[in-house]
């Protein structure tokens, strides 16, 4: 027969064996407290027997034995009076038990006790004392009573151990089966998700219970590996396209050159073409590249306490001459001296690629606007223009390779300008929002260092 | 802009290995003709073509196929620069720099590689007046950078450049030609600064961006195009005869009129 499956998990087995232990312990401690208040009872009567009979006058002392021993239905107690010499006088004790320890505490001893039918020797607690007159009073009781409740309690784990045993395993065995439910269920599901349907998502009901957490935390995962999926999957013919316009025009470009080119000046200039055509392909795959890195990158060693403010000046000096030529005015206003732990370099490209846009989609007689924004624990640069601005349906999109707006088709670029900037804000752990003003308004929240 | 375009050389395409170079048919200037270039590239194809161009353009190459070879003849022949590939087998060039280094060898490096610069290793190689180029590469730009290695600019306490009847007053921060005042923004003042410790020597795109600007990757290398043209207009007015010229498909030289 085959076990169920949860029998062989490891769970089930400590449990089960930290069952059994706590069975064990319970019962020794049982055995352990009743023992030692039965032992203090028998103590206590015994002590107050031999202090009764040794109070007594000498003539009656044979009494308050024959009258302590008569009134002893369970044969448990025994008594003995014996001269000076050992010899005995009275009770049922054979003679002085030889380990008894005379005028000392009740403690644990062997006697003999004469019985009608044989001298039978016997463990017992028992306390001996020499009376003033030189005679010895020995009163001792069976401990055979603690040795029945040892064996009760033995009989009572010998029957209970296996009632409780099925029962914790029955109790056990359906909240194992519960979670194996869960598991097998959450399995299914995880294996259908790996199958066929990236979309599929684990099922959650209660917020509270442990694997819910762990669903939902698995259904977030999932969310980002599906946007990068189907990313992917797209990007792989957005770049066999991205690179085949090119290089299609190239192609023709150098065949029709070879064929009809007359003279080296007309070659040349068929070359020059090609050699544009080809430093386009490069640059796209350049780009590509450079975002993989970045998003490889992952190491913070070059990070450094940057002034935002610089950084914006920077970027507006570098453009300004090319917004100039098309009538678009470029401003900075910063008063802010915030300072930000990043990459300098790279958010440095990532503000460059934000202006390089802007300034690129504003038409002439607009502006460009770099600013600095103070939040209550981070600092937003904000670059805004007046331009046609990005569509709500399409920021999610705008920040996938290649994609471009169909607004901006004719426009030159790589289509990568803006995965570019999302790579390099996702490795400072930093937020990218794109949001319409009344042109595009594109927002870096970076989180100001703790004092 | 497009009288300059005319002045353009030769072009032609050579293949090496998997990169396409272009490349422009000058040889180098006199001063720099017979220096001694050590090449350690692995990649046969790549090597030849790299020394045949190079050794056509007047320079003595020596070529090691490996990072071990390269390292016993860069201490053998003590060359006057290295172009070492990254990626050797079994061996990070950068490697072959830091050894050299140890034993204080400063021969200048230019390393080539298919990675790009995000490495902080990279970013010591520049700071340490090295350099760095990704493949693939134009020639032009190879030797561009080979020859700005060769010539770093001698440091001087000298306040004022001179290039020509052109002058640069560090000090006062101006500028003029011959009699005539210039007019230049801080930015402008820093691009003629650079190109007067470069006269004479051809200057790329990448290469003004990163010096000038501290610029590696700019979406758009026209940029540079559109602030020389500035700087163009205010030094070269017309009738006086041209000092910055455009290198076709190359970059930019700065150049005293004969």
């Amino acid at each position: 027969m085959r076990l169920p499956d949860f029998v062989r998990t490891t769970t089930f087995r400590w449990t089960s064996i930290a069952i059994a232990l706590c069975i064990l312990l319970f019962s020794a401690f049982v055995y352990w407290e009743a023992g030692s208040s039965m032992r203090a009872d028998m103590d206590a009567s015994i002590a107050e027997a031999s202090q009764a009979i040794a109070s007594d006058v000498p003539e009656r002392r044979v009494i308050a034995i024959e009258d302590r021993l008569a009134a002893d239905p369970r044969r448990t107690r025994l008594a003995g009076l014996f001269t000076a010499d050992g010899k005995r006088i009275a009770g049922n004790l054979r003679d002085i038990p030889p380990q008894l320890a005379i005028d000392a505490r009740i403690h644990a001893t062997q006697v003999v006790r004469i019985d009608p039918r044989k001298p039978e020797s016997m463990s017992v607690r028992a306390i001996g004392r020499r009376l003033p007159d030189g005679q010895v009073l020995v009163i001792a009781r069976h401990s055979g009573e603690l040795k029945e409740l040892a064996a009760a309690i033995g009989r009572a784990l010998l029957l209970g151990l296996p009632v409780a045993g099925a029962l914790s395993l029955a109790i056990g065995g359906v909240l194992s089966l519960r979670v194996q439910r869960r598991v097998d269920e959450l399995h299914a599901q995880v294996r259908r998700i790996i199958d066929a349907d990236l979309r599929e998502r684990l099922p959650t009901a209660n917020l509270d219970h442990p694997f819910d957490k762990l669903a939902i935390i698995a259904n977030g995962m999932l969310d980002e590996i599906e946007v990068l999926v189907t990313e992917m999957a797209g990007t792989g013919n957005e770049i066999a396209h991205d690179l085949r316009t090119p290089l299609t025009r190239v192609r023709v470009g150098l065949e029709r050159g070879r064929a009809n080119a007359t003279t080296v000046a007309d070659l040349q200039a068929v070359a020059d073409r090609a050699i544009a055509g080809v430093d386009e392909v490069l640059t796209i795959i350049t780009s590509l590249l450079r975002i993989q890195e970045i998003e490889h990158y992952g190491d913070r060693r070059g990070f450094g306490d940057v002034v935002l403010a610089g950084l914006l000046h920077e970027a507006c000096d570098l453009y300004e001459p090319i917004a100039e030529d098309k009538q678009v005015s470029l401003r900075v206003d910063v008063d802010d001296d915030a300072i930000v732990r990043c990459d300098r370099d790279l958010l440095q490209e990532a503000v460059i690629n934000l202006v390089d846009n802007a300034v690129k989609f504003t038409p002439p007689h607009g502006c460009v606007r770099l600013a600095l924004v103070r939040g209550p624990s981070d600092v937003i640069i904000r670059i805004s223009d007046t331009g046609p601005g990005i569509g709500e349906d399409e920021r999610e999109a705008v920040l996938r390779r290649f994609y471009r707006s169909d607004k901006s088709r004719r426009t030159v670029g790589t289509g990568l300008g803006l995965s570019l900037v999302s790579a390099i804000v996702k490795l400072h752990g930093f937020r990218l929002t794109l949001s319409t003003g009344p042109g595009c308004v594109a927002e870096i929240a970076c989180p100001l260092p703790e004092r | 802009m497009t009288e300059f375009r005319q002045n353009g050389d030769v072009f032609r395409y050579a293949t090496a290995g998997a990169h396409l170079i272009v490349s422009s048919d000058q040889t180098v200037p006199e001063i720099l003709q017979m220096t001694k270039i050590l090449l350690i590239e692995d990649d046969s194809e790549t090597a030849e073509e790299l020394v045949a161009e190079l050794t056509q353009r007047g320079f003595e190459v020596e070529h090691a196929a490996s990072g071990i070879e390269g390292l016993d003849k860069a201490r053998f022949i003590k060359p006057d620069l290295m172009i070492v590939d990254r990626m050797l087998p079994g061996m990070d060039g950068l490697t072959i720099v830091e050894a050299l280094r140890h034993d204080q060898i400063r021969t200048p490096v230019l390393i080539l590689s298919a990675l790009g610069a995000v490495d902080d290793r990279v970013r010591g190689l520049r700071m340490g007046g090295d350099d760095y180029l990704t493949k693939p590469f134009a020639i032009v730009e190879l030797v561009a950078r080979i020859e700005a290695l060769l010539r770093r600019p001698i440091e001087t306490r000298e306040t004022m450049l001179r290039v020509g009847p052109l002058e640069l007053d560090l000090i006062e921060r101006t500028a003029r030609r011959g009699e005539r005042e210039i007019e230049l923004l801080p930015r402008e003042f820093r691009l003629l600064e650079y190109m007067m410790q470069r006269n004479e020597q051809l200057l790329t795109r990448a290469m003004l961006l990163e010096e000038v600007w501290n610029y590696k990757f700019v979406p758009d290398t026209n940029l540079v195009d559109v602030h020389m043209g500035r700087l163009r207009h205010k030094v070269d007015t017309p009738g006086d005869p041209p000092m910055i010229h455009n290198v076709r498909g190359a970059g930019f030289i700065l150049r005293a009129p004969s």
